[in-house]
């Protein structure tokens, strides 16, 4: 128990290194009245009230406080990999990153001890920092497909491109991965149900996307009825094999109406 | 006996002045006032009747006062830039185009398979950083016509008459596309009433009619043929293609912004060939970038292209194709180009009017 706290507290002591800062009791202050000059080699003038009236120059307490670099212990969603030195808000890496143990303060040790081994280096697990967050939105959202009503149409990558980038997802023709079956319209029966296609971000994580075609017409008076808030009710598998893959449908956010 | 006379004069000094201000004193400075004036003062005060106001509704409160309005110049320029290949677009900076891959991306939603409008026009909207050569003042709403490489069918109907002498200019003038054209005998018309001014948008002159025009200046008023607005100019059939095919547009302020400008522009069709969308672009963009103030930073601040019923709208590089911040020399040199291309016609006009 000893032994533990004593290498607590030598580690402690190590990251006291990097808080050299002044406690923020400080006020700089500025007198609002100067007292006069006084004669060569003669006693200073005596100080009225009126010399201890101050102003206020700046209050330490509410400064901006610098970002604090820290080295991270595993990956951390959307802060960077495991060994990365990541220089965030203080309040930040004090609440989210050290007091659940994701990260140490940089020390030079700290950096050699969670540096990545090249075992781990090999076996990446994760591309990016934000990778996870695009899969988890990704997979949150309920995509409208658009189709055309009239015209016939083959279900294509970039008509998946283009309705996430209306969504306000981007991204490239490839990395988009169609069912095997063909997808072909215009076809009322199609009308809004579900089939999923896979993401694939850098190469690495993979993102289930849920779809749902919809059929629009040029002619403002051949449109169908718009059901509102179609994304958030239950809706039927268009593809037989998708059955599995489809998730039961929870409530989702809007994407495009 | 001096001396007597002197005291004896000092006291009579000593007892005029103690007389004196005697009478200072007895004047009426703490007396009241009279009571006509009180009733004068009390007649000058109005009343302030405090109205009650009763509760209006939010909808109807004036929106002029204390409204916070966030700032219509976006900048982004905090965010990140994507490393990945895909990417939540509200956490990162928009994407710049090029007009290329930013035309392509509205043709992909314009395609016949999903929204069927492959002839859908496309729209440029210029935001402009209307602030002038100081920071109270403001460029005003400005309207102009943007002559373009490629024509296209803008749908609006614009109507052009033209007035000149040589019969040459005539033919001229007629084969480029103008509505009427005419010499004295059209002027003639106009001052008699047969011909109404009011159904023609435009008004082009050549300088050798300018002194029987001036009889329609009255008429004209704005309208009237001036070199500033390219309206009076050698080269009819040229201004004539520019004001039947040019792209007019207007800048505006903001209501509550003013120095944040618009301009919404239609630069053509969507199955026009991509490059000569990016040429309409590119004039409409050197022709909005000739209003530049004389100051130092951006003017045109951020370029998108629209194209409904889509709403997207993508963000393109507009200094490729034009310069960025105020170059004074390149300013100092164009304002010389134009000096010296301006004494020609008004030696012309001169000459003409001699005539």
């Amino acid at each position: 128990m000893l032994k533990n706290l004593c290498t607590t507290q030598l580690y402690l002591l190590k990251g006291a290194n990097n808080l050299k800062q002044q406690v923020r009791t400080t006020f700089v202050l500025k007198r609002k009245y100067e007292p006069l000059l006084h004669k060569t080699n003669e006693k200073p003038r005596r100080l009225r009230a009126k010399h201890f009236i101050y102003e206020l120059v700046e209050d330490t307490q509410v400064k901006k406080r610098p970002n604090m670099e820290v080295v991270l212990k595993t990956f951390v969603e959307g802060v960077g990999d495991k060994g990365d030195v990541v220089s965030m808000k203080p309040y930040f890496v004090y609440n989210k990153l050290l007091l659940p143990g994701l990260a140490t303060y940089k020390t030079p040790e700290n950096i050699v001890k969670y540096s990545k081994t090249e075992a781990e280096k090999s076996a990446v697990q994760h591309s990016s920092a934000y990778a996870q967050r695009t899969v988890n939105m990704l997979e949150s959202i309920v995509l409208a497909v658009i189709m055309n009503k009239d015209e016939p149409w083959v279900l294509e990558p970039w008509h998946i491109k283009a309705s996430l980038r209306k969504a306000g997802f981007h991204c490239k023709e490839e990395c988009i991965k169609l069912p095997t079956e063909r997808i072909e319209g215009p076809d009322l029966r199609k009308e809004n149900k579900e089939f999923s296609c896979i993401i694939t971000i850098n190469k690495l994580e993979q993102a289930t996307l849920k779809c749902r075609i919809h059929h629009w017409s040029t002619d403002p008076s051949e449109r169908l009825p718009y059901v509102f808030e179609h994304w958030k009710l239950p809706a039927e598998p268009l593809l037989e094999s998708s059955q599995i893959e489809a998730p039961t449908s929870n409530v989702q956010k809007p994407t495009v109406k | 006996m001096l001396t007597l006379i002197s005291t004896m004069r000092a006291l009579a000094v000593r007892q005029q002045s103690g007389e004196a201000l005697r009478c200072l004193h007895l004047t009426a400075v703490t007396e009241a006032a009279r009571k006509g004036t009180r009733e004068k003062a009390r007649k000058k005060k109005v009343k302030v009747e405090v109205k009650k106001v009763g509760f209006i509704p939010h909808n109807q409160r004036d929106k002029k006062i204390n409204v916070k309005r966030a700032d219509k110049h976006v900048d982004d320029s905090w965010k990140q830039v994507p490393k990945d290949d895909v990417y939540v677009g509200r956490y990162y900076r928009w994407p710049v185009y090029t007009v290329a891959e930013a035309i392509q991306c509205h043709r992909e939603t314009h395609h016949p398979t999903m929204y069927n409008v492959p002839n859908a026009s496309l729209n440029v909207e210029i935001e402009l950083n209307m602030q002038g050569e100081k920071a109270t003042r403001f460029v005003d709403n400005f309207q102009r016509m943007a002559m373009i490489p490629h024509k296209f069918d803008h749908g609006e109907e614009r109507k052009i008459i033209v007035f000149t002498k040589g019969n040459e200019e005539i033919v001229e003038a007629r084969e480029a596309g103008a509505t009427l054209v005419g010499g004295v005998e059209l002027i003639k018309d106009i001052t008699a009433g047969e011909l109404l001014l009011s159904d023609y948008q435009f008004i082009i002159a050549h300088p050798n009619i300018l002194p029987e025009l001036v009889a329609l200046r009255g008429l004209m008023k704005r309208k009237f043929p001036n070199p500033k607005s390219e309206t009076l100019g050698v080269n009819l059939a040229e201004m004539v293609v520019k004001f039947s095919n040019g792209i007019s547009y207007s800048a505006t302020k903001d209501e509550y912004q003013q120095n944040f400008g618009l301009i919404k522009a239609n630069v053509g069709t969507l199955d026009m060939d991509a490059q000569h969308l990016e040429e309409n672009i590119r004039f409409l963009l050197q022709d909005v970038n000739s209003m530049r103030p004389k100051r130092d930073g951006r003017f045109i601040t951020r370029v998108l292209l629209k194209s409904a019923p889509s709403s997207e709208q993508l963000k393109i590089d507009p200094f490729v194709y034009i310069p960025e911040f105020y170059d004074k020399t390149a300013a100092k040199v164009s304002r010389e180009a134009k000096k010296e291309a301006e004494p020609e016609p008004q030696s012309k006009e001169a000459a003409a009017a001699s005539n």
